[in-house]
C-alpha cells in the first residue's frame, strides 16, 4: 500500500494575533447571545465589541462553550437529585 | 445485496470551509478528462476591472494569497455568478470584479483565478483520485457559512441566506434528532475540534443539546475502540490558538488559515477510520465543502426545487427576493470507501441537503416531514434497500480493495 507524505504546516502557520476574520466574529456573536440566556453564574466578564484578534476570539469561544456543557450538566446533575428526592419520598 | 452496502453501518461527514471546486481539484482535468476542472487550454476566463481577461492559474498558495478574506456573502456572490449581466445569465465572470471591490487592487483581485497545482494537495487529489469526486455538489445557497451548514443539518435554512442567528423552525427536525429519537434509536454525534473552536451550530444544537457533542480527540478514540455513531460529523479547528498539548494550527482551510494543515486533517480523519479494519470496511467518509469562499469556479450552479421559504429583498442585499431556487457555486466533495472503485467520477447533481437527505434515507427509510429541497435531493449512498440500482450505488465493487493508500500522519 502506498504511504503518502503529508507536509507539515510551517511554524508561522500559527498566528493568533492574525485579525479575527469575519467566521469568527459570527461565533462569537451566535456564542454571546447564548452567554445572554444562561444563568449569570455561568457568564464570563469578556468584552465581546474588544475581541480584535484570532487568539481572544478562541479564548472566548472556549469560555462560553464549556459554560453552556457546563450548565447543562449542573441541571442534569440537579434533575438527577430532585429525582431520587421524591423516590426516597415516597418510600417513607 | 451489493457487500459494500451490506456492511455499510457508518457515514462520517467532513466539512471544511470556503474552497471552490477549481481551486482544491481543478488541476486533476490534466490527470482524468473526466473531472471537469481546468487546464490552461480551457478558455475560461475573468474580466478585471480595466477590462483585461485573466485565466485561472496553478499559482494558489497556501497562505498569505487570499489577503483580504474573499467576500462570500449573498450579493458579493450574486456578482460572482451573474457578473453584473441585466439580463441575470450565470456567467461566472464576476470574481475577478467582486475581489477587486475588496481593496482595489487590480493585481490582487487577480489571484482568485488562482488554483492548486496537484502536487499542492497530496491528501485531497489523492482522494479524489483514488475513491469518488463528485463534478457537481454545489453550495447549497449562493452565500456564507451559517445558512449553508445548515442544509448539512436540517436540510433547509429556514429561509435565511446570511449569518445571523438562525432559529429552527418546526416541523424540521436535525438529522441528528431524526436518528436518536427513531425507533429502532441510532446513534449520531458531532464532533468538534476541541471547546476553543467549537462549533458552528450554536444557536440550536449546541445551546440546547450540546450531548450531542464531542471533541476531535474523542473522534479518534472511538474509531480506534469501534465506537463510532451510526452518523458522525467532524468540524475542523476553525482558528489558532494555543492548547494543553501546545499550539493548535487552525485546519478548516478558511482563508487566510494554512490549507496544508487543512490537508494534515483531512489526512488523520481518514486515517483514524482506515487504521481500524473493521471499521474501514463498515464506513463511508463524505470530505465536502460548505462553500466556495469567493473563490473562482468556471461552473454556473443550476436551478433546484425552491424551499418552501424566501428570502426578501432585505435579507439578500441584492435588491431582489430569492426562492433558494438556485444552488450555490460548486464546491469540492469526495466520498471515501474501499468499496469504491478506483477513479470514480460522479456526475449527478448535489448540494448539502443531500446530506440528511442520504442519511435520513440509508438509517431510517420513509421520514416526514422534511424541507422540500431535502426530499427533492439526490443521495450519495443508495438505501440498503433490494432492488439496488447498479447504476447509482457507489459502493459497488464485489471484494473490498486492499490497494487503498495510508497517509503518513
Amino acid at each position: 500500500m502506498t504511504l503518502i507524505t503529508v507536509p507539515r504546516p510551517p511554524k508561522s502557520a500559527h498566528n493568533p494575533d492574525r485579525a479575527v476574520s469575519s467566521l469568527l466574529k459570527w461565533q462569537v456573536e451566535h456564542l454571546h447571545q447564548a452567554e445572554k440566556r444562561l444563568p449569570l453564574r455561568y457568564h464570563g466578564e469578556v468584552y465581546v465589541n474588544a475581541i480584535k484578534t484570532e487568539g481572544e476570539a478562541a479564548r472566548y469561544i472556549h469560555d462560553v462553550t464549556e459554560a453552556i456543557h457546563t450548565a447543562h450538566e449542573d441541571e442534569a446533575a440537579q434533575r438527577l437529585k430532585r429525582v431520587l428526592r421524591r423516590k426516597r419520598g415516597r418510600k417513607t | 445485496m451489493p457487500p459494500g452496502l451490506d456492511k455499510l453501518k457508518h457515514i462520517v461527514v467532513l466539512m471544511m470551509e470556503n474552497r471552490s471546486f477549481d481551486h482544491m481539484l481543478g488541476s486533476l482535468k490534466a490527470v482524468n478528462p473526466q473531472v471537469d476542472g481546468i487546464t490552461n487550454q480551457d478558455p475560461y476566463s475573468n474580466p478585471d476591472t480595466n477590462g483585461n481577461l485573466v485565466k485561472p492559474q496553478p499559482l494558489a498558495q497556501f497562505q498569505g494569497q487570499l489577503d483580504p478574506d474573499p467576500d462570500h456573502h449573498f450579493p458579493a456572490v450574486d456578482l460572482q455568478i451573474f457578473g453584473g449581466d441585466p439580463n441575470r445569465a450565470a456567467n461566472m465572470q464576476g470574481f475577478v470584479k467582486s475581489y477587486f471591490n475588496q481593496q482595489r487592487d487590480v493585481g490582487h483581485s487577480q489571484k482568485i483565478m488562482y488554483y492548486f497545482k496537484q502536487s499542492d494537495l497530496p491528501v485531497l487529489t489523492t482522494l479524489a483520485l483514488e475513491f469518488a469526486v463528485f463534478n457537481r455538489w454545489f453550495a447549497s445557497i449562493p452565500g456564507p457559512t451559517i445558512c449553508n451548514r445548515a442544509f448539512a443539518h436540517y436540510g433547509t435554512s429556514f429561509g435565511r441566506v446570511d449569518m445571523n442567528l438562525l432559529y429552527v423552525n418546526e416541523p424540521f427536525k436535525s438529522i441528528y434528532d431524526r436518528l436518536i429519537n427513531a425507533t429502532p434509536k441510532h446513534t449520531s454525534k458531532l464532533y468538534y475540534y476541541d471547546t476553543t473552536s467549537s462549533t458552528m451550530e450554536i444557536t440550536n444544537l449546541l445551546q440546547n443539546q450540546p450531548e450531542l457533542f464531542g471533541t476531535y480527540q474523542q473522534f479518534l478514540d472511538d474509531c480506534q475502540s469501534g465506537n463510532l455513531p451510526d452518523y458522525t460529523f467532524v468540524e475542523p479547528n476553525y482558528s489558532d490558538h494555543d492548547s494543553d498539548s501546545g499550539e493548535e494550527v487552525a485546519s478548516d482551510q478558511h482563508p487566510d488559515h494554512n490549507v496544508q494543515a487543512g490537508e494534515l486533517f483531512i489526512a488523520s480523519i481518514y486515517q483514524a477510520i482506515k487504521n481500524n479494519p473493521t471499521l474501514w470496511e463498515s464506513t463511508a467518509l463524505l470530505i465536502v465543502y460548505d462553500e466556495h469562499g469567493g473563490i473562482y469556479d468556471h461552473v454556473p450552479p443550476p436551478a433546484c426545487t425552491p424551499d418552501q421559504f424566501t428570502a426578501s429583498a432585505n435579507d439578500t442585499g441584492t435588491g431582489m427576493p430569492f426562492a433558494f431556487d438556485r444552488l450555490g457555486v460548486r464546491v469540492p466533495a469526495i466520498l471515501v470507501s474501499p468499496w469504491i472503485q478506483q477513479g470514480t467520477v460522479v456526475n449527478r447533481v448535489f448540494d448539502h441537503a443531500s446530506i440528511p437527505a442520504t442519511i435520513t434515507k440509508f438509517f431510517l427509510g420513509d421520514y416526514s416531514p422534511r424541507s422540500p429541497r431535502e426530499t427533492s435531493a439526490d443521495v450519495f449512498i443508495e438505501p440498503n434497500v433490494p432492488p439496488v440500482n447498479p447504476a447509482r450505488n457507489l459502493l459497488s465493487l464485489g471484494v473490498v480493495r486492499a490497494d487503498c493508500p495510508d497517509f503518513d500522519v
